[in-house]
């Protein structure tokens, strides 16, 4: 398990594949503004990012991985 | 208007001018590199001017005109023949789209498919040379907005010039399925300057499917084609990789644009011509006022001389001062015949292969500058003489070949100055004109009587072509011999002021050319008396001032003539030209204004010479427009309107 919640914030941690996509669902739409930390995500899978990019939380925490933290935070941030 | 806008409607037609002149130019050499790379930065800047707008099927257009340009760069396709048209097609119809956007702000409701029938034909040379044929299976708007979303990132390879390779990866639907993560090529990919990642249908959050990928992911890589494309290898279909050449990134802003011409055009004022006009206005009002000075100087004469010669010296100064000024507001209104010349190339190309001729056209001495109403009103009738030039003047290749002529004929458009005129000449290397078809064209047309036409010599016939209901079209063509004859051709001139003539020899080709003033000039007249009224005559219609013995003319028929220097010249009254009433003659000796109309010598009798003035010509408006026989009017400095005559007009 990658995706844990402690009710408020999200934490996706490692490489977050395909399995973690459906709980990662379910996390963001049990709650009403869910946060999500990415600090120690090593990598988002396509469905993982999707989701993200579907959802638009907030994050919180700048990743460690430089590939995640360069290019996929900013585009769920949209900046 | 938005000021960028504004800015962008000064500099696109000026842009689109220059890549049709460089085409046309690389049709003619298409190994010319200079030319290759102009007509790539002007479609270039446009493409990035137009991104600014709303205008995505003109920067769709341009897209795929600079992808083309860009391959044509890198020598992988040669500009033949069928690339310069698909090119030249994008750019006149950028042309037009400019325009609309000047008159109406708003593109034309078919430039959507018109810009879809462009961008195909030109990719369809893309794909031919396959190696960009990915780029051609696919609309590259995504490209340019990838390029111009990312344009911080790309900073720095702007300035290193180098290949940029973009890729669109759309993965399948059911890709996660089959265990594909479509992130992990992207984290391979070297170089990344730019990631783009969207969803192929909006994003909804009501009974979203984590299963189903729905992501399209554009990005940009500094890194070979070849890599990044070996990176996506697996992915087949899914993907398009496109490179793009150096120099096509879209710049960041409009401002920060490093354009090397602006450094020396920064000195550079432009101004709306109408404030030009609004000066040449008041200067006109200033030689009216400057004129009653000279008035007030005769009238002081009689009181204080003085005072007279004090004013005379003074108006003599302004004098000096308001020719100086005029001088330099014409300068102001002073273009460069380029500014005409340049829009005739892709019109004199367009009519030569709707006919299927081979026509090169030389264009010399466009820098030679001219008033701009000059140079405005220079265009139709050029491109008519142009259009008869290709139509009539220059012969099928087949025949041209048995005549010894190289198959491809040459028609020259030059200009030069002759002291303050304007020379403007179209030559062809065609067969001439025959006199004797012109003859019998004149005769069937009936335009004058067999007998006058026999009488006349070669040169004389020869300007028939210029007499209104003359056509010698054997064959009613596409393109010219529907009856708008060369009678036009001299209207307009002659309204600029200007003067046509035709030179044909047989076998070697026809001359027709243009003499026109080279600035709207304050205009001379000699003041003429009629009975109590004046009237004003521009110096440069009269010949000459002749007193002639009253006993000297003789009556012919109706009329009268006399002989000066061996010369019969017809004699007519200015009040029966006018339809004033005969006024009585003060004394034996007639004053004559010999005028010259054609060839012809015309004498006219007038009741007085009076003074020369120099006036600013205002032309008839409105209703009064249509009077034949007046050039216009003109204030004179005591307030009165001097009717300026038209003599040969008024000759008829």
């Amino acid at each position: 398990m990658t995706v844990t919640t402690d009710g408020a914030i999200i934490t996706l941690q490692g490489n977050c594949g395909i399995d973690d996509a459906e709980t990662l669902l379910g996390f963001l739409q049990a709650q009403p503004a869910p946060m999500v930390d990415l600090t120690n995500a090593t990598h988002l899978h396509g469905a993982v990012l999707q989701l993200l990019l579907a959802f638009r939380p907030p994050l919180s925490g700048q990743a460690t991985d430089m590939f995640t933290r360069t290019w996929l935070i900013p585009l769920v941030r949209g900046t | 208007m938005d000021e960028l806008l504004e800015q962008f409607l000064i500099e696109a037609p000026e842009l689109v001018q220059r890549a049709s002149d460089d085409l046309i130019a690389l049709e003619r050499d298409p190994g010319d590199a200079a030319r290759i790379d102009s007509a790539f930065r002007a479609v270039h800047t446009l493409k990035g001017s137009v991104a600014l707008f709303d205008f995505a099927p003109m920067g769709m257009a341009l897209h795929a005109a600079e992808e083309l340009l860009g391959v044509v760069r890198t020598k992988k396709l040669s500009p033949d023949n069928s690339v310069i048209t698909a090119l030249l097609d994008c750019v006149s119809a950028c042309g037009a789209w400019v325009e609309s956007i000047a008159n109406s702000g708003i593109l034309p409701p078919d430039a959507h498919a018109q810009s879809q029938r462009i961008s195909r034909a030109l990719l369809n040379h893309l794909r031919a040379d396959g190696e960009a044929s990915e780029a051609a299976s696919t609309n590259m708007e995504w490209v340019t907005s990838l390029l111009a979303l990312e344009s911080d990132a790309l900073v720095e390879i702007r300035h290193e010039k180098r290949m940029v390779t973009a890729v669109r990866y759309v993965p399948d639907h059911g890709c996660f399925f089959q265990g594909i993560d479509p992130i992990a090529p992207i984290r391979a990919v070297p170089h990344l300057m730019a990631l783009r990642v969207e969803g192929r249908t909006p994003w909804s959050t009501e009974g979203f499917d984590p299963y189903v990928c729905n992501l399209v992911i554009d990005l940009l890589s500094a890194a070979p084609v070849d890599d990044v494309r070996r990176i996506f290898a697996s992915t087949g279909g899914q993907t398009t990789v496109v490179e793009i050449a150096p120099g096509t990134l879209p710049t960041v802003s409009k401002v920060a644009r490093a354009d090397p011409r602006r450094d020396a055009t920064s000195r550079m004022l432009r101004v709306d011509s109408e404030r030009v006009d609004a000066l040449v206005d008041i200067l006109g009002e200033l030689i009216v006022a400057k004129n009653g000075l000279a008035h007030l100087a005769t009238q002081a004469a009689a009181v204080d001389t003085r005072l007279a010669r004090a004013l005379t010296i003074n108006q003599a100064t302004i004098d000096r001062l308001v020719v100086d000024m005029h001088r330099a507001l014409m300068n102001l209104r002073m273009v460069p015949l380029a500014r005409t010349f340049r829009r005739l190339p892709p019109l004199v190309r367009d009519i030569a292969s709707r006919l299927g001729k081979r026509v090169d056209l030389d264009v010399m001495g466009d820098d030679v500058e001219a008033d701009k109403a000059v140079v405005d009103g220079l265009f139709e009738p050029l491109l008519h003489v142009l259009r008869n030039a290709v139509d009539h003047g220059i012969e099928g290749a087949a025949a041209r070949e048995s005549g010894g002529k190289l198959p491809t004929g040459r028609v020259t458009l030059s200009a030069s100055r002759e002291g303050d005129q304007i020379a403007i000449a179209v030559a062809d290397d065609g067969p001439g004109i025959d006199p004797a078809k012109i003859r019998q064209a004149a005769k069937a047309s009936g335009i004058r009587s067999p007998g006058v036409i026999d009488g006349l010599d070669d040169k004389t016939t020869l300007d028939l072509v210029f007499a209104p209901g003359l056509s010698t079209a054997s064959s009613v063509t596409d393109v010219s011999g529907r009856g708008v004859g060369m009678d036009a051709v001299r209207t307009a001139i002659e309204s600029l002021g200007g003067r046509v003539a035709i030179n044909s020899v047989l076998k070697q080709g026809t001359t027709v050319r243009f003499t026109l003033p080279q600035a709207v000039v304050i205009t001379t007249v000699m003041v003429v008396a009629v009975g109590e009224d004046e009237f004003g005559v521009p110096i440069d219609s009269v010949v000459e001032t002749a007193r002639v013995p009253a006993d000297r003319i003789t009556p012919i028929r109706s009329g009268a003539a006399f002989v000066m220097r061996d010369r019969t010249i017809p004699l007519v009254q200015l009040s029966s030209l006018l339809g004033l009433a005969d006024s009585q003659r003060a004394s034996s000796d007639i004053k004559v204004l010999v005028v010259a109309v054609g060839d012809q010598r015309i004498g006219i009798e007038v009741g007085d010479f009076a003074q020369r003035i120099d006036v600013l010509l205002r032309p008839m408006t409105g209703f009064l427009a249509a009077m034949p026989g007046i050039l216009g009017t003109a204030l004179l400095g005591d307030g009165r309107v001097l009717m300026i005559l038209d003599l040969p007009e008024l000759i008829g």
